[in-house]
């Protein structure tokens, strides 16, 4: 399943979407006022890449389809997509 | 249909005081907000406190903070306040500048009532103290504009929380996965952008 991580296109959180877009296994396109960032398989994001300080990181995340955040500290932000139902593995995040 | 808007901010925001001469320390002469009405009221109270004082500070922009002391009722303190609730029913009061969050940090570490915490949240940076009533108060002075983006984001937010509390366990990964498939279906039909490509 494809993971969509959605990230408010606004100065401060713009950087996750800028670092993310490095990864060859991820591609970022521009949804209505959000970048979409799309995976098939885990990925993360550092925090030192982003320069966000502590409340903008922890603030960054808007949404997340198709996967579960499985680590979000002052390090990093990973994701995996869910197998199976969505509801079920998100739910057990 | 759309719902005008026509409110204007605080009124007045009222707090029930036990200690008015602490309070007024606090409010007029250290941090500096004018006494602009009281009023006295004789009888005018239910039978268990009839007689009252509601006094009101000026914070700005006409906005004011109120609080009722009441004579001759004993002072109330719930100790059983769990402290989420504590922190989280406070008020913050707007300060335009950097400089100006400076003043009234300087006014409070001069006085009995120092600033206890200051941080840089996402939209504001904010300084936290305790009035001498027990009630948490902030000054917050904003770090960036709140842009359209933000307000869209806010509404699938707002949507996204009312939908997951009626689940039978609401977590934040259902929230965001709620959101996400509202923000999917909002924009289905535009066509994706490449991004930093």
């Amino acid at each position: 399943m494809t993971t969509k991580l959605y990230v408010l296109d606004v100065d401060d959180f713009r950087p996750l979407a800028q670092v993310a877009a490095k990864d060859p296994d991820v591609t970022v396109v521009k949804r209505g006022p959000y970048y979409e960032v799309l995976a098939e398989a885990p990925f993360r994001i550092e925090r030192n890449a982003t320069g966000c300080r502590n409340a903008v990181w922890y603030s960054s995340v808007a949404a997340v389809a198709g996967g579960h955040i499985t680590q979000w500290d002052k390090d990093f932000l990973a994701i995996e997509p869910t197998a199976g139902s969505a509801h079920e593995a998100a739910g057990s995040a | 249909m759309t719902l005008t808007h026509t409110v204007c901010g605080v009124d007045h925001a009222a707090f029930a005081t036990f200690d008015p001469k602490a309070t007024i320390s606090f409010y007029r002469d250290v941090l500096g907000f004018p006494v602009v009405h009281a009023t006295c009221a004789l009888g005018w109270g239910p039978e268990s406190h009839p007689d009252f004082i509601h006094f009101f500070f000026d914070i700005g922009h006409g906005d004011r903070l109120a609080f009722f002391y009441y004579f001759g009722v004993k002072p109330y303190v719930d100790n059983e306040i769990p402290e989420l609730l504590r922190r989280a029913r406070h008020l913050a009061i707007h300060v335009d500048t950097a400089e100006d969050l400076a003043e009234y940090r300087r006014r409070l570490d001069e006085s009995d009532w120092t600033c206890e915490l200051q941080v840089r949240h996402e939209t504001v940076e904010s300084i936290y103290v305790t009035d001498p009533n027990g009630y948490l108060i902030e000054f917050a002075r904003p770090l960036r504009a709140i842009t359209v983006e933000d307000d869209i984001d806010a509404n699938f937010s707002a949507d996204a929380l009312m939908a997951v509390v009626d689940e039978d366990q609401p977590s934040l990964a259902r929230f965001f996965q709620i959101k996400a498939d509202l923000i999917a279906a909002r924009y289905a039909g535009e066509a994706a952008e490449g991004a930093f490509v």
